[in-house]
């Protein structure tokens, strides 16, 4: 298989070729603008300003699907990494003024230390409860929720907090690509996806988590620590939180208990649409992030093309709907002609069982 | 096998997005905005970020409220985009408003969008800030790639905007305070409520009610409370502290989003408990006309969208030096003057304003 071939089959490709194809759309719509400091005329979408700003718009989410897309494909849900994330944001801010850090790299330090370190704890929060009250992870962490952002509200005073400058320099670093043009928390997005993927794909316990969303009772019955594996999960997603808190906080140079509000909500919108299976035993890192990029870009092609804005939740919500319902539809299928593939090679086998000739018949009349 | 079918579901998502593009462009299409539809610089049209005098091209003002749920921001933008027609005629430089605000309250968002706006070519952008903190960088990013930024309702003083219009927040706050002492003869239990906690213009508001209320040694805070900026939530928030405080005298409402329900009215006893209020839409009027509140404390709206872009307009087209604070002088609302201001909110385009207002002296 050539390697435009193998990348046309990859679980990525499809998400990928819509995201390049609607930006495509959406440089050729976009119109131009003169811009005012370089006196250039500028492509309203096809330029490095608006394609950071978009990956920089996704990264938040994009990094806490990865994480939420570990705890979907082991049959869980988070729904409380709005509310870690507004705790991190608060809980580093505080630290950083309770504790007064000498020097930048210290008080990036520390931020970064606190941030995941609460993202941690909610994450053991989150496991220990599914985990030893054996309730459903929906209501679990719809309570963690509220719990986290009310800690969050109290903690603040609802007060938001300035960060100082040195967390603002690391976010909002330009690495040499020019003024006011930031890809930190394009590139972590990007780190971040891959580290999942390879958790997923090339270790033990990635594989392991497949196999309990996939079967919980198989994976029991195989001497898997389902407690143990779904307590790991959550920490994932705690973590996650708590580092998109620290790039969103650091980037925008505040933290308040109101951060994230219903952020949730995108960041399961953009695993499902990468591919994941609420049912548990699917998903992909990669695709969570592409996910969340989709979702970033339609909102941005509604202001770009200039549509009425108020369309975009009706937009977003038929997206997840379509795309869920379609990709069941799509498994069915899948299923199925892998059935009849295995078939059709059992009967090309010499046998003369009865089953093969009905299978050879019942090919023959699909044909015909 | 397991990798055939996860490859083979995330082809039938990826259909499902497609499919869903060739929706979102059916459904949305025709609903393209106003000014895109009226010929403005939209799709292929080159926009100028600014005018000298002269000057023929395009002024986009991207304006970004706090959300677009709530019903002043609409009569802003209504302000916003009657200015620019007006101006646009008076200039000769087609003016347009290119609405930017969230549908909820989130900073963050509210800095995103000053980066698309900036982005995509806009001339100025006018925003009222839900959490100055997370947008003070990009309007300073903004202002750095030569756009200038300024504030309306709600400011970012530690920001580089060239300009901010609207009330003094700390007097206002004061005065909804003051009135209600006086409504409630300078004794009783009294609740504040506050709205988004993360707005400072609404911390400071709450910050003068309670320095006012210091004032008054008959007068006890019970608590402020905080709600979403939606009537419903607020309505619900007031009932629960009302059932929770029954012997709550007063409200100091720093704004007036309780009193866009009827609930209240039917709810609460003007003999026992009065109401003074920031805002004084046309949802509120008929508390005043019972009496629950006897004293709103009007912002005029429609005045962030047309002070917003006049003040614009003189920056960038006029070359005009503007002040950096404008000041917004809130107007009392009694039963006294409910027909005139009645008849103001209609002028400023609000349609559901109850025909009896209208006629009242």
């Amino acid at each position: 298989m050539t390697v435009l071939g193998r990348l046309l089959r990859s679980q990525q490709a499809g998400l990928l070729l819509v995201i390049v194809g609607l930006a495509v759309a959406l440089s050729l719509l976009a119109g131009t603008h003169v811009d005012p400091v370089s006196g250039a005329t500028v492509n309203n979408f096809l330029n490095s300003y608006t394609l950071i700003q978009t990956a920089t718009d996704a990264s938040f989410f994009a990094i806490m699907a990865v994480g939420a897309t570990i705890v979907i494909i082991a049959a869980g849900i988070d729904l409380s990494v709005g509310s870690v994330y507004a705790l991190a944001g608060v809980g580093m801010a505080l630290a950083i003024r309770a504790l007064h850090p000498q020097g930048a790299l210290a008080t990036v330090m520390l931020a970064l230390g606190v941030a995941v370190s609460i993202g941690f704890l909610a994450g053991l929060l989150n496991g220990a409860m599914v985990v030893g009250l054996r309730v459903h992870p929906f209501i679990i962490t719809l309570g963690t929720m509220w719990i986290l952002r009310g800690i969050a509200f109290v903690s603040s005073k609802a007060e938001s907090i300035l960060l100082p400058e040195p967390l603002t320099r690391v976010a909002k670093a330009s690495l040499g690509m020019g003024a006011s043009l930031y890809p930190v928390p394009m590139l972590s997005m990007l780190l971040v996806s891959v580290a999942g993927a390879i958790y997923l794909s090339r270790t033990v316990m990635g594989r392991h988590v497949f196999a309990i969303g996939g079967n919980v009772e198989a994976s029991r019955f195989s001497g898997l620590r389902i407690g143990r594996i779904q307590m790991g999960v959550y920490l994932v997603s705690g973590v996650t939180a708590g580092l998109s808190s620290f790039l969103g906080a650091s980037f925008y140079g505040s933290a308040s208990c109101g951060d994230a509000t219903g952020y949730e909500l995108y960041v399961i919108a953009s695993a499902v649409v990468g591919g994941a299976s609420l049912s548990g035993g699917k998903g992909s890192a990669i695709n969570a992030m592409l996910g969340a990029i989709l979702i970033v870009l339609i909102r941005q092609s509604i202001r770009t093309l200039h549509f009425d804005q108020n369309y975009e939740w009706i937009i977003i919500g038929c997206a997840i709907v379509l795309a869920v319902v379609l990709d069941q539809s799509s498994t069915r299928f899948a299923a199925r002609r892998l059935a009849r593939a295995s078939l059709k090679g059992a009967s090309r086998a010499p046998s003369t069982r009865p089953a093969d000739d009905k299978t050879g018949h019942s090919k023959k009349r699909e044909a015909g | 096998m397991r990798t055939k079918l996860v490859g083979s579901a995330g082809a039938g998502a990826t259909f499902g997005v497609a499919a869903l593009f060739a929706l979102a462009f059916a459904i949305a299409a025709p609903a393209c905005n106003r000014n895109r539809a009226a010929g403005g610089a939209g799709a292929g049209d080159p926009a100028a970020p600014t005018g000298g005098a002269g000057a023929t091209r395009t002024i986009r003002i991207a304006m970004i409220a706090k959300s677009s749920t709530n019903p002043v921001f609409l009569s802003a933008r209504t302000g916003a985009e009657t200015t620019a027609k007006e101006l646009s005629a008076k200039t000769g430089v087609p003016i347009e408003v290119s609405w930017l605000t969230p549908p909820q309250e989130d900073g963050q968002i509210q800095a995103q969008r000053i980066a698309q706006a900036v982005n995509e070519g806009a001339s100025a952008i006018l925003v009222s800030c839900s959490d100055a903190g997370k947008v003070t960088g990009a309007i300073d990013d903004a202002v750095a790639r030569g756009v200038p930024v300024m504030t309306f309702d709600s400011d970012a003083p530690q920001s580089k905007r060239f300009s901010f219009y609207g009330v003094d927040d700390h007097a206002i706050g004061q005065e909804v305070m003051a009135e209600l002492a006086k409504q409630i003869d300078g004794r009783g239990r009294i609740a504040i409520l506050a709205g988004n906690q993360n707005a400072p213009n609404l911390r400071m508001r709450v910050d003068a009610v309670k320095a006012e209320a210091a004032k008054h040694p008959g007068i006890t805070i019970v608590g402020t409370f905080y709600h979403m900026e939606t009537p419903q939530d607020a309505a619900s928030e007031v009932i629960r502290v009302n059932n929770a405080y029954p012997d709550i005298r007063g409200w100091a409402m720093v704004g007036g989003w309780a009193l866009y329900t009827k609930t209240l009215l039917t709810d609460l006893d003007p003999k026992n408990v009065k109401i003074v209020a920031v805002d004084a839409l046309a949802p509120e009027l008929p508390y005043v006309e019972k009496g629950l509140t006897p004293v709103l404390i009007a912002q005029s709206p429609y005045l962030w969208g047309q002070i917003g872009v006049t003040t614009v307009v003189d920056k960038i087209f006029y070359k005009k030096t503007v002040p950096t604070i404008i000041p917004m002088q809130p107007v009392r609302v009694t039963k006294d003057n409910l027909g005139s201001w009645a008849r103001q909110l209609q002028q400023w385009g609000f349609v559901d304003v109850p025909e009896q207002y209208l006629k009242m002296p």
